[in-house]
C-alpha cells in the first residue's frame, strides 16, 4: 500500500482514547538518509507540534491514530524549529542535483504508511526514487547526479 | 556533465550543502590563477539580501561541483577560514584581476581586452578561455593553454591563438580541445 504527501495533508490526527480531533497534518518531516518519515507536523506557526512516527497507531487513509493528546510535543531542537515553522515541507521545495543544476519542484512524495519509508519523489514529470535523495533542507532537496537530465 | 559558464554567471550562485540541502552562503568573485590557468577558489557573501562578506573561503579542491544554479559543497565544514586555507586561495595577489587586460599574441599583435573568464564546471571547474572585446568592438572567444605569462596589464599567448577565436561559447567549447592538442597539452 502506498500513501503520498499531498493526499495525507490536511488528515485528521485522532485520539484512539478520546476519539478527539487532535488536529490536522500540516506536513511530513524526513530523514534524507535514512528516507524516512521521522515525525508528523501537526498545525502551523507557534502552534504547530510533532508525533514522533513511533507515536502513530496507525497512517489510515482517512485519519492518523495516535493513542491519545500525549503523542503531540513541541518542537526539541533547531531542525525541529525549522519544521515546525514549515521550512522543511518538501511539498514544493526546489529539487537541486548534486551538480549544482535546477531539476524543478517537489510536487508529491510517496511512502509506506505502515513503515514511513519514502518511495518516490515527483519532480515536475518525473518520478524519482527516494534513494536519490542525498539531503533535505531548508533550501533545497538535493538529488544525486545520475537523475541530473543535462547530458 | 560538463558545462561552460562565465565567471560572472558563477558570482551570485548560492552554495548549498549536499548533505544538509542549505544555502551557506554565495559566491562572491571567483579565485583564479593567470599563470597556471586554474580556477583556485572561491570568495563568498553571506546569504540573503543586504547581506556582508562572509571570512571564509572555498577552495577550488572543496567543491563538490558547479552548476548553472548552485555551487555544491558536502557540508558547511568546506567552508574554511582563510587562516586555514591554502596561500593561493588565502591571499590571491592584485595582478589575479585579468579582466581588461590586453591579450597579446607572442608575435605582438592584439586580439582584444579580457572581459570575463569562462570555466568549465561540473564535477571540477577549470578556466578554458577568456571572453574578450576584439580589437574591433566585437564579443569573441579565445581558449587558454594551461599556463601563460601575466604581468597584471597585459597577458601573452601563443600565436596559433588567432586561429582559435570564435564568436560565441559553443564555438569556444570546441575550439578547446583542438586548441590543446595543437600546443601538445593533451
Amino acid at each position: 500500500m502506498t500513501d503520498s504527501f499531498r493526499r495525507a495533508g490536511g488528515r485528521k490526527l485522532i485520539s484512539r482514547s478520546s476519539a478527539q480531533d487532535l488536529g490536522s497534518v500540516a506536513h511530513l518531516l524526513v530523514d534524507a538518509e535514512r528516507r524516512q518519515i521521522t515525525a508528523v507536523v501537526v498545525g502551523r506557526g507557534k502552534k504547530a507540534r510533532l508525533v514522533d512516527w513511533s507515536e502513530i497507531g496507525g497512517f489510515g487513509p482517512d485519519a492518523v491514530m495516535v493513542s491519545d493528546e500525549s503523542a503531540l510535543r513541541p518542537p526539541a531542537d533547531d531542525r525541529e524549529r525549522l519544521a515546525a515553522d514549515g521550512k522543511l515541507e518538501l511539498l514544493g521545495q526546489r529539487a537541486i542535483s548534486e551538480l549544482g543544476n535546477a531539476m524543478g519542484t517537489i510536487d508529491d512524495v510517496t511512502f509506506d504508511p505502515v513503515t514511513g519509508a519514502l518511495e518516490n519523489l515527483r519532480v515536475g514529470d518525473r518520478e524519482v526514487p527516494a534513494g536519490a535523495m542525498l539531503g533535505s533542507g531548508s533550501y533545497a532537496v538535493v538529488l544525486a547526479d545520475h537523475e541530473d537530465p543535462l547530458p | 556533465m560538463k558545462l561552460l559558464m562565465h565567471a560572472s554567471q558563477i558570482n551570485g550562485l548560492p552554495v548549498v550543502t549536499v548533505q544538509g540541502g542549505e544555502d551557506v552562503a554565495e559566491v562572491r568573485d571567483v579565485i583564479y590563477s593567470p599563470e597556471a590557468g586554474h580556477l583556485v577558489g572561491l570568495t563568498l557573501n553571506k546569504r540573503g539580501f543586504l547581506s556582508g562578506r562572509r571570512r571564509e573561503v572555498l577552495p577550488a579542491g572543496a567543491i563538490h561541483a558547479i552548476g548553472r544554479d548552485a555551487v555544491m559543497v558536502d557540508d558547511e565544514s568546506r567552508l574554511v577560514l582563510p587562516e586555514d586555507a591554502p596561500d593561493d586561495v588565502a591571499h590571491p595577489g592584485a595582478d589575479r584581476n585579468v579582466m581588461g587586460d590586453d591579450v597579446l599574441t607572442e608575435s605582438g599583435a592584439s586580439l582584444g581586452t579580457v572581459r570575463d573568464l569562462v570555466l568549465l564546471v561540473g564535477s571540477a571547474g577549470d578556466v578554458v578561455g577568456y571572453e574578450i572585446e576584439k580589437v574591433d568592438g566585437g564579443r569573441g572567444y579565445i581558449p587558454l593553454p594551461a599556463q601563460l605569462a601575466v604581468s597584471g596589464s597585459a597577458l601573452v599567448v601563443p600565436d596559433i591563438t588567432e586561429e582559435f577565436v570564435r564568436d560565441d561559447l559553443v564555438g569556444l567549447g570546441a575550439a578547446v580541445d583542438d586548441f590543446r592538442a595543437r600546443l601538445g597539452l593533451r
